[in-house]
């Protein structure tokens, strides 16, 4: 049985003792590296992105249409001899299924795997009443003889390492197996399995398509038991969402181009079945199969109509999303989701399972905007997975006291910018120089993990005047977007970016309506705020007319560029002045490479050892590689690539301060990375990767230098 | 792409997921092929289902001569005895190594499920280059009724053990391809 913690204080408790799951840990995190790297080599020479949008484009003019694509199946697959069932939920698939073994004198029933099954706890079902069930797909038998649900949507028992598998199998065979032998332990599954395939009445599928125009279902495996399931008992079963339903051959096999390579890094996986209708079968009628199809609804006729969520629906089940997550590899499947895992999970587990399923788990996003990069359709998994969030707080009809007051503060920038002076003042005694010297108490314990940072004496826009470049006849005009962090916390990397504009010849405005550009607000599920705090935003710069609109903040840039226009779309369609603001913001290190064009004979060549950490906003909101690496090249350093260098530093705002357990772990790695090039300064273009990193080097004493890309370029520029 | 090019892709990726390939020029070859790969390997059993009749005797007679049993119809009776499933398949997808089989028959199911050694016999000139060109061979295929397709790209796998890669679980642990050239034996 599947245990998912329904408050805060239990998923906590269950993600400090996942994260004490050394071998888990450790697996997970090498596939998260190994996966990075199949995957590229699958799709190598081929045009992924139009790949991408063609799944995104082709399942978004189905899913208006699914009970049409419906209709259109039932009527082919049922002239092929096939019986078709609707089922509204779970409970009703699980009785139709029931209802269909007994019709059929059935006794025993093998399953191939089935997520749409796990979905359903339709094993529970049936054993209940009285069917012998196995499951055949190796990992999936090993977790039912567990008791344990899949936790992770293509390996279910990746958790699992050969000692426990091999313990569990000596147990089944009641001979002692050799956990080192895995091939052993496998054929251990096929000696024991081929007797229960030849005995069973009925076998149990999910299914990957089913094809509209023609009636035919497609199975995606690679063991052979999906094939033995649908072929040796007399009676089959396919259970499967109405999301599966395509319109034709040609639909199917874009989806199987991309399955198999974004899942596991293969071709083409070892099987792929394809079945239409009552085909030959001994056992059966008149030496025909008994076929049943069962479209389960369970939410998703419903979630193809919202304006918001219907995007879920385009998910073709290939679990790439908890293979790049940072928390997944923390902490593993069976915290981080229901029976749906990773950031897909965190998503269908509201909509399929219900709220009291989803509380905890849904806050545990960093937003690092890795699963939308592999996302084969492009789903725009973290800003679904906030949108859950505020439904969630919504439909518990209270939002956390903290969440209130940032929302009030953020959404009233004289007060929150007041406050922040007075923040500072106050604060005083607390510190020790840079740092806060004592944390709070509510921040005692879990957060020692890194020194935080004070808040500056003297804020950016204090400063303005003097700091503004001074320039004649500027070859530029542009504005600079400061975000909380430059503003509030590291002035001195706004005050960089004033002085290399000042040499390079560019007039900068730092317009004092500007306001926190909202994500904090986003990521705390306040979408009512976020939207507010952008609309100021954008009029607090629409008089000045800028070339450029530029940030030092990685994260404020994405959240311009990419959630703006969609939290501030009226009727349909982006305003203008929205689209322009977002369409001017560029991010420093883009500028200052794209843009101004800097030079390498503008730089001293001090010849400093540098490693540089890609802020997650950077690299996958922003879609930036180059720029930086451009720059630290032109400004002539020992550059030393770390290990995942765009792994996210487990910063993520609130994130950090929700999960500390988390956070700290990420931290660590990171540093670990950094630490192993032998690099003394650590290069980022996001503010808040600094004050991670930085806190996190100062906690450990190491010798490393943690520095924003505008101070650098300014130390070596001439 | 030239004929030439699509067959050297074909066995290059069917090569890539442990998949033997190999020529055959004559039925006889062919036939040589699997009944000497079923002595070597130990086996005592050949289920052939989709030959024509003239091959099917001519195998029946090359088992003979090396002790194996050809098994006769139907399969099920004997599903624990396939060591070899020897049979034609209908179409090759070269850029995944990609065989396709057309399986409407449950005996050719049964043989290919069950068996430990599959031996297929690819006609050279229904190879294709890629899934693509296969879109009119699947609506054809559906547009009759009730019928059953397979697409086999290497040996049976899994990797659910600590993502170990292993060869044979469910299906054949071995995957021969024989890329046959002017000769037939299918059924049709």
């Amino acid at each position: 049985m599947i245990h998912t913690p329904e408050t805060d204080k239990a998923f906590k408790k269950q993600i400090k003792e996942s994260l004490e799951k050394d071998f888990m840990r450790k697996t997970l995190t090498n596939f998260s590296v190994a996966y990075r790297q199949s995957r590229a080599n699958a799709f190598s020479g081929m045009d992924l992105e139009g790949m991408r949008g063609d799944i995104a484009c082709m399942k978004d003019a189905g899913i208006p249409n699914l009970p049409e694509l419906f209709d259109e199946f039932k009527k082919n697959a049922e002239a092929a001899g096939t019986i078709i069932h609707v089922a509204r939920d779970g409970e009703e698939a699980n009785r139709i299924i029931a209802q269909i073994a007994k019709e059929n004198g059935v006794k025993s029933i093998v399953k191939s795997k089935s997520m749409t099954a796990e979905e359903t706890f339709l094993n529970d079902h049936l054993e209940k009443d009285g069917y012998e069930v196995v499951e055949t797909d190796l990992g999936e038998w090993i977790i039912q003889m567990r008791h344990e649900g899949p936790s992770h949507m293509v390996m279910p028992a990746i958790h699992l390492s050969r000692y426990q598998v091999g313990e569990l199998f000596s147990d089944v065979t009641a001979k002692k197996q050799d956990p080192e032998d895995i091939e052993g332990l496998v054929k251990v599954a096929r000696k024991e399995l081929r007797p229960k395939f030849i005995g069973a009445d009925m076998g149990v599928s999910g299914g990957n398509f089913a094809i509209a125009d023609s009636g035919a279902i497609g199975l995606v495996t690679n063991e052979g038991n999906a094939r033995l399931t649908t072929t040796l008992p007399k009676v089959h079963v396919a259970l499967m969402g109405f999301d599966k339903l395509v319109p034709d051959v040609s639909a199917a096999m874009k989806i199987l181009k991309i399955l198999p390579r974004n899942a596991t890094g293969q071709a083409l996986t070892s099987y792929v079945t394809w079945i239409k209708g009552t085909n030959e079968c001994a056992p059966g009628p008149e030496g025909k199969k008994i076929q049943h199809i069962i479209f389960l609804d369970n939410g998703r006729l419903e979630l193809a109509k919202d304006p918001i969520f219907a995007e879920a629906l385009r998910c073709i089940r290939c679990g790439a999303c908890a293979n790049v997550c940072p928390i997944y590899r923390m902490v593993g499947g069976h915290t981080f989701g229901h029976v749906y895992i990773g950031a897909i999970g965190l998503i269908l587990t509201t909509f399929f399972h219900g709220k009291e399923k989803a509380r905890g788990i849904v806050k545990c996003c960093l937003n690092c905007q890795s699963c939308k990069g592999v996302c084969p359709s492009k789903i725009d998994l973290p800003y679904l997975i906030k949108n859950v969030y505020a439904q969630v707080q919504e439909e518990d009809g209270g939002k956390p006291l903290k969440t209130r007051l940032t929302s009030l503060l953020l959404k009233n920038r004289r007060l929150f910018h007041t406050t922040m002076k007075a923040a500072s003042k106050m604060q005083g005694p607390a510190t020790d120089g840079p740092y806060v010297r004592h944390l709070p108490n509510f921040l005692m314990g879990d957060h020692n993990f890194r020194r935080l940072p004070a808040i500056a004496d003297r804020s950016l826009r204090d400063d303005w005047k003097q700091v503004k470049p001074k320039v004649k006849n500027p070859k530029l005009k542009v504005a600079l977007f400061g975000g909380c962090a430059t503003d509030f916390i590291y002035p001195e990397q706004g005050k960089a970016f004033a002085k290399l504009c000042e040499k390079f010849n560019i007039a900068v405005d730092y317009p004092m309506d500007q306001s926190c550009c909202g994500l904090p607000t986003m990521m705390m599920a306040q979408m009512d705020t976020a939207k507010d705090i952008a609309g100021q935003n954008v009029k607090a710069f629409s008089a000045g007319n800028y070339d450029y609109i530029v940030t030092l903040c990685a994260s404020c840039g994405s959240h311009i560029k990419e959630n703006f226009p969609k939290l501030l779309t009226k009727n349909g369609e982006v305003p203008k002045n929205v689209q322009a603001f977002s369409d001017k913001l560029i991010d420093f290190s883009s500028f200052m490479n794209d843009v101004v064009k800097v030079k390498d004979e503008d730089f001293m060549n001090l010849g400093r050892k540098v490693t540089y950490h890609y802020p997650c906003h950077l690299v996958r909101g922003l879609e930036v590689t180059e720029a930086p690496m451009a720059l630290l090249e032109k400004a002539g350093v020992n550059y030393k690539e770390s290990n995942e260098c765009q792994v996210c530093c487990g910063f993520s705002g609130s994130f950090s301060v929700d999960f500390p357990m988390i956070s700290k772990n990420m931290l660590a790695h990171k540093l670990d990375n950094a630490e192993a090039t032998g690099a003394t300064t650590l290069v980022t273009d996001c503010p808040g990767c600094v004050l991670q990193l930085r806190g996190g080097a100062e906690q450990r004493g190491m010798n490393l230098t943690v520095k924003h890309m505008a101070e650098v370029l300014l130390e070596e520029k001439k | 792409m030239s004929q030439g090019e699509i067959l050297q892709s074909m066995k290059e990726g069917a090569e890539k997921v442990a998949a033997v390939v190999s020529q055959a020029s004559t039925l006889e070859e062919a036939i040589a092929y699997a009944v000497n790969l079923t002595v070597e390997e130990g086996g005592t059993t050949i289920a052939a289902p989709g030959m024509d009749e003239a091959a099917r005797e001519a195998l029946g007679k090359a088992c003979g001569e090396k002790g194996i049993t050809l098994l006769d119809s139907p399969l099920r009776n004997q599903m624990t005895k396939i060591h070899t499933a020897f049979t034609w398949a209908d179409r090759g997808i070269a850029d995944t190594g990609t065989l396709v089989l057309n399986s409407d028959s449950e005996e050719l199911r049964i043989a290919t499920m069950l068996s430990e050694t599959h031996v297929a016999v690819l006609p050279t000139e229904n190879v294709v280059p890629s899934m693509d060109s296969l879109e009119g061979y699947m609506t054809d295929h559906f547009k009759k009724g009730a019928g059953y397709v397979a697409f086999i790209t290497g040996p049976s796998r899994t990797a659910d053990i600590e993502r170990i890669l292993t060869i044979g679980v469910h299906g054949p642990e071995r995957l021969h391809i024989l890329l046959a050239e002017n000769f037939e034996g299918g059924e049709k």
